[in-house]
């Protein structure tokens, strides 16, 4: 068979790797084999492709030197920086917050963990923690680790040298240039020359080519320069409409810190592409971003509409209902989940709790065991955790007391953990310890504001009222609306007073 | 005494001329300022307390900062959106201009302008339907409307440095008065120049006051204003007028000119005289004016703003103060005025009883010779004549145009004051010749810079030698259009300039040599039967300006000078009344150049696209270093620290070099653009009327499409 038939069948069949081997050969044999060449950078490149749409968290360094987003303070509700009141959402006191001030979401994916931390050290501090992990820099973070193959090394030297590439040359021929360009983009991950190379491109075709103005916003959305991007994806969407290149623009906006924009423009792409999942889906993350529960909810149900099989739509709803108190139709969604075939360790967590809350305890301890057999060394903790929050329920303290400590066995940050033993040492009156498990808590996780609230009671009620009244403050700085705190730092100010 | 109804002390500063106010939400007026690092501040204190959650910790001011993280150079705030009463922000930098929605937190436009945004209006102009967002560049004007589409591009003569939208002709539509660098003031109507003013500065501001009357600000402290195309009245001074605005501070119905200086001065003048009515000061050189209900009141107050954050509000004076602002008690200053006046009539009084006593003293021979010239008698006859002459210069003197005043007998001149605009430096000239060089004659030199008409005001005194008194004759003289240029000798053999204009006018020849006697300084008039042929050569050193012209109507321009063939037909088509006039231009030399200018605008944007890209990569890696660093602070490891910043160090200067370099090539790029626009400009003013707008807008066309060809075809032939 002729070998380069061969090739192209291995990479239809994603079978990557004799691909690559066989293109090696064909171009040992003869260096000049465009075809050959093409195929192996295009092999090379799916091995490691990535999705640029959903694949994006921001750096710790753009987080805090940021200086893209415009308004500094802008009013709430039209800014991720400062996630809203609130509309339509349970409050904190319900549906615990995030460190970003944001409500827990029902589906972990890049950036909802995102915290908006205050200082520099507080934001290198948190990421110190074994859980959570966020990169430096956009540049160097995921997209090295995931994404590229520059790291990995190979035996004889790369396969193209790209310092040593023309790329003059090779931008002006389009059947090389694409292939080239993914490769330089995807593998090697070095984006300045794969500008370079995108920005000769697009002049050899005369501006004519919406897929080079789409690549080159990808470019410079890497490289920060957000503004360029915008133009250039706009550009594109003038020659064509693609929800790529909508999701693209949108995620610019998202970085300006201009939600609305996106949204707008998200809007603006359902009309050409009607019903289209990935554009509502996208609309309902930005809402979740900013708070807007009803919205989000909204468009998630819009998009099981469009597509009932999305799992981030049917586990945000789900999570949405749980918090709301409506654990039987909450259970509904976890169930629709476990018919499609996720099956794994925070599902039957989920199932668990909501057949707790539904009082339906048969099921309940069953979902727990399951959950506990499927779960590895970093989810263990939280279903340990959520198993003594049930003991607490029904009243079971020992179990309780040995869920926590089991949970804090698996992870010993897990501040949650900490906090309920601190209240359970306490209801045996050893305050001591108590004491040491709330500062353990709320070292670890400063916003929460049970541990403060807490220790503020605690040394209340055993008459240290300077730390109360701190930890009090702190207490109504991470929730503000606590009315415990408020009226525990107003009987203390009251008492001050009276000194 | 009108004293301000409030008093803010924002603590930021404001750049000059960079303020405005705006009704974001459609209800609340918000000041809104640029201030240094490339940020504006919005302040708003009127929706305080409607904030909740996590904003309550920054609620320190009720100012909001927004990052532009570039030098803003003009912000304003105007409605573009005739569905909804909010207001948009525009605010631009050298590179480009954004349109951003401040309630909503979200861009309307973000572009990219290459000529600078130098100046900013935002209103309904001419028939366009919306209203537009007018940006005045580097020689371009390029307006936008909400989508951010450039619905109106022209160019103008120079960099454009204020904008304003005046209802000029009285048509009820908006015409756009352009303020430019070069000095003129231009009027558009659409992309139609109705009228052009040339001043003696650059204008720095520009503001509409009621119809058609326009108040305006110069670079050297002159402010004025216009009615139309003729100026009410102007005053100047030793210090820069900062901002103007048109505010009815008396409440007469009228607008005055509200000014700020630059030594922190506010006055209020009247429209028609230009009479201070109303003058406060401040610590420090005024910002900006603008006006707007800040008290939520219903009536609009004036607000001024100096560059250290001070705010002031005015209200409008109540009848009871009967136009009376000033604090001065009016009896007093009549009282000083009219013992002023008394003064000087009891000083003249003395001179002409001196006189008296002279003519009366009891002498036989009556009044001798000497004592006339004491007294400064001159003989009752005496005239003074003024020449205007091309003189062609020495060794030692450029070529200029000579005045030459002299008196019709002995008398001498002692000095001669001459004041005309945009001839001499401030004004003004005068001639004090040393006593020993006295003479009944002065010749002056007058360069004019640019071809214009003057009026040349002279003023000159004559009296006897020794005579302390001298009488004062004025006369006025006008200076041609075209005084820089003498005809040559037809039997000269000069080489024919190698660019010519040609186009066919509607006239007999005896109308165009009418003009010709008239634009030119010529010694005795042109008369010319059959096919007309000058040459004439330019003082300037440009070269010879060659006129042919047919008995069919065929005239031919020729001169190497394309700005100066646009000036020739300019004139001349006001002269004989043409509103449309087409031609076809031959300027290989210009052509050539513009060819080059426009492969190097190629090769710097690519050079910049590559520095660009460089200075991002670099910029996203000093942010990881950073953060490296810190970390390794936080964790004590100080070795790792200590090389961290290091690195930064290094990176960063690494940074700050590539800056520099970005910036000269930024730099020559703005230039080169420039060079492109005045092109464009030019070729469009070898045109008239709708032709000249057909020129420049395909000339646009052309350039978008980057088609080179196709411009130069244009610029030559007038169509595409």
């Amino acid at each position: 068979m002729d070998p380069l038939f061969l090739a192209y069948s291995y990479f239809r069949r994603r079978k990557y790797e004799q691909c690559v081997e066989l293109c090696s050969q064909l171009l040992d044999k003869n260096p000049y084999d465009q075809a050959a060449w093409s195929l192996k950078t295009r092999a090379l490149t799916e091995q490691v492709y990535i999705d640029e749409v959903d694949v994006d968290e921001e750096g710790i360094a753009e987080l805090i030197m940021d200086d893209n987003s415009i308004a500094q303070v802008a009013r709430p509700g039209t800014s991720l920086k400062v996630p809203g009141t609130g509309q339509g959402a349970p409050s904190q006191g319900v549906r615990p917050m995030s460190q970003s001030g944001r409500p827990l979401t029902g589906f972990v994916r890049p950036g909802t963990q995102s915290t908006r931390p205050g200082t520099m050290e507080q934001a290198i501090r948190t990421p110190r923690t074994a859980h959570t992990a966020r990169p430096v820099t956009s540049a160097s973070g995921r997209y090295v680790r995931l994404g590229t193959a520059s790291m990995l090394s190979s035996p004889d030297g790369p396969f193209i040298n790209l310092a040593r590439l023309n790329m003059p040359k090779y931008s002006a021929r389009p059947n090389l240039a694409k292939s080239l360009f993914e490769y330089i983009f995807h593998h090697e991950n070095d984006v300045r020359n794969a500008l370079d190379l995108a920005s000769g491109a697009t002049e050899a075709c005369q501006f004519q080519d919406w897929w080079w103005k789409v690549q080159l916003g990808k470019c410079y959305y890497r490289l920060g320069m957000y503004r360029d991007a915008e133009k250039q994806f706009k550009s594109a969407l003038k020659q064509q409409d693609m929800v790529d290149t909508y999701l693209y623009l949108c995620k610019v906006y998202v970085r300006l810190d201009q939600p609305l924009t996106a949204v707008e423009v998200y809007k603006q792409g359902l009309q050409r592409f009607i019903g289209e999942a990935s554009l509502l889906t996208g609309i309902a993350r930005v809402y979740e971003g900013m708070n807007d529960m009803s919205n989000t909810v909204q468009f998630y149900k819009d998009v099981l509409h469009q597509d009932n099989m999305s799992i981030e739509a049917i586990a945000c709803i789900g999570t949405h209902y749980f918090y709301t108190d409506q654990p039987e139709i909450a259970l509904k969604f976890y169930r629709r989940l476990l018919q499609m075939g996720v099956y794994n360790t925070e599902l039957f967590n989920n199932l668990g709790l909501c057949c707790f809350y539904a009082q339906q305890y048969d099921m309940t301890l069953t979902c727990f065991e399951r959950a506990l057999s499927l779960a590895s060394d970093d989810n263990m903790s939280d279903v340990w955790y959520n198993i003594g929050h049930v003991a607490l329920g029904i009243g079971d303290l020992t179990l309780a007391y040995q869920s926590f400590r089991l949970a804090l066995a698996s992870n010993n940050d897990h501040a949650e953990a900490y906090n309920n033993l601190g209240v359970l040492e306490m209801k045996k009156g050893r305050l001591e310890m108590s004491r040491a498990f709330f500062q353990a808590a709320f070292n670890l996780a400063p916003h929460m504001y049970e541990p403060h609230y807490n220790f503020a009671s605690m040394s209340d009620k055993v008459g240290d009222l300077q730390s109360s009244f701190n930890a009090a403050r702190r207490a109504s700085d991470a929730f503000s609306d606590h009315m415990d705190s408020k009226q525990l730092l107003s009987s203390l100010r009251k008492h001050f007073a009276m000194l | 005494m009108l004293v301000p109804v409030f008093t803010l002390k924002l603590s930021h500063k404001i750049n000059p001329r960079m303020v405005a106010i705006g009704h974001y939400d459609g209800k609340h007026p918000c000041l809104t300022c640029a201030t240094t690092a490339g940020k504006v501040f919005i302040h708003n204190p009127h929706s305080r307390g409607t904030r909740g959650g996590r904003m309550e910790a920054s609620m320190d001011s009720d100012l909001n900062l927004l990052n532009i993280n570039q030098a803003v150079s003009c912000v304003t705030a105007g409605q573009m959106n005739p569905e909804t009463k909010n207001d948009v922000l525009l605010v631009g930098t050298q590179t480009n201009v954004l349109a951003y929605d401040v309630e909503n937190n979200s861009d309307l436009f973000y572009k990219d302008t290459p000529d600078g945004a130098n100046a900013v209006v935002v209103g309904n102009l001419g028939s366009i339907e919306n209203p537009v967002a007018i940006i005045g560049g580097n020689c371009s004007l390029q307006g936008y409307d909400l989508e951010g589409t450039d619905t109106y591009w022209t160019v103008t003569g120079d960099n454009v440095c204020s904008l304003c939208l005046v209802d000029f002709n009285g048509d009820n539509q908006n015409e756009l008065v352009v303020g430019s660098e070069d000095f003129d003031i231009r009027v558009f109507r659409e992309d139609e120049i109705i009228s052009e003013m040339t001043e003696t500065e650059a204008i720095t501001s520009l503001c509409g006051m009621q119809d058609s009357r326009f108040g305006y600000a110069l670079a050297n402290g002159t402010v004025g204003v216009y009615d139309k195309s003729s100026r009410y009245w102007r005053i100047k001074s030793k210090n820069h007028a900062i901002s103007i605005h048109a505010y009815d501070l008396d409440s007469d119905g009228v607008s005055e000119l509200i000014t700020g200086w630059s030594n922190g001065k506010i006055d209020a003048r009247s429209d028609r005289s230009g009479e201070v009515i109303f003058k406060d000061n401040f610590a420090q050189a005024v910002a900006g004016i603008v006006e707007g209900d800040y008290r939520m009141d219903g009536t609009d107050l004036l607000i001024c703003c100096s560059v250290d954050g001070e705010v002031r509000g005015y209200q409008p004076a109540g009848q009871e103060m009967k136009g009376n602002l000033m604090d001065t008690n009016v009896e007093q200053e009549t009282i000083r005025e009219l013992s002023q006046r008394k003064q000087n009539l009891l000083l003249e009084l003395k001179n002409y009883e001196e006189n008296q006593k002279a003519a009366n003293m009891d002498r036989p021979s009556g009044l001798g010779e000497l004592d006339q010239q004491q007294m400064g008698i001159i003989p009752a006859n005496t005239q003074l004549q003024t020449t205007l002459n091309v003189n062609m210069g020495s060794e030692s003197q450029r070529p200029h145009v000579e005045l030459f005043i002299a008196t019709t007998n002995e008398t001498i001149i002692q000095a001669v004051l001459i004041f005309a605009e945009g001839i001499f430096d401030g004004e003004s000239h005068v001639v004090h010749p040393p006593t020993a060089t006295l003479s009944s004659s002065v010749r002056v030199p007058i360069v004019p810079p640019k071809d214009v008409p003057v009026d040349l005001h002279i003023k000159a005194f004559v009296g006897n030698k020794n005579s302390s008194q001298f009488h004062v004759f004025e006369l006025t003289r006008q200076l041609p259009r075209f005084s820089m240029y003498s005809l040559a000798d037809p039997k000269a053999e000069i080489p024919l300039p190698k660019s010519n204009v040609t186009l066919t006018l509607n006239e007999r020849i005896n109308r165009v040599v009418m003009w010709v006697n008239q634009t030119f300084l010529l010694h005795e008039d042109i008369v010319s039967e059959g096919p007309l042929n000058l040459t004439f050569l330019s003082l300037r050193g440009s070269g010879p300006l060659c006129f042919s012209m047919e008995q069919s109507g065929q005239m031919t321009i020729r001169t190497d000078d394309m700005d100066l063939a646009g000036d020739v037909i300019q004139a001349l088509a006001t002269f004989l009344n043409i509103e449309d006039l087409q031609s076809i231009a031959e300027f290989p030399e210009d052509m050539e150049t513009l060819r080059q200018v426009l492969v190097k605008v190629d090769e710097f944007h690519s050079v910049r696209q590559k520095l660009t890209a460089e200075m991002a990569d670099h910029s996203n890696l000093i942010r990881s270093l950073v953060v490296r660093a810190e970390d390794a602070r936080l964790m004590s490891n100080m070795k790792h620290m200590r090389q961290g910043y290091m690195e930064l160090y290094n990176l960063n200067r690494d940074l700050i070099n590539g800056y520099k370099i970005r910036c000269n090539n930024h730099d020559e790029l703005l230039r080169c653009l420039k060079s492109v626009n005045q092109a464009i400009q030019r070729a469009g003013r070898l045109r008239i009327g709708k032709y000249k707008t057909q020129v420049i807008n395909s000339c646009r066309t052309a350039m978008r499409s980057n088609n080179v060809s196709l411009l130069f075809k244009i610029m030559k032939t007038g169509s595409s």
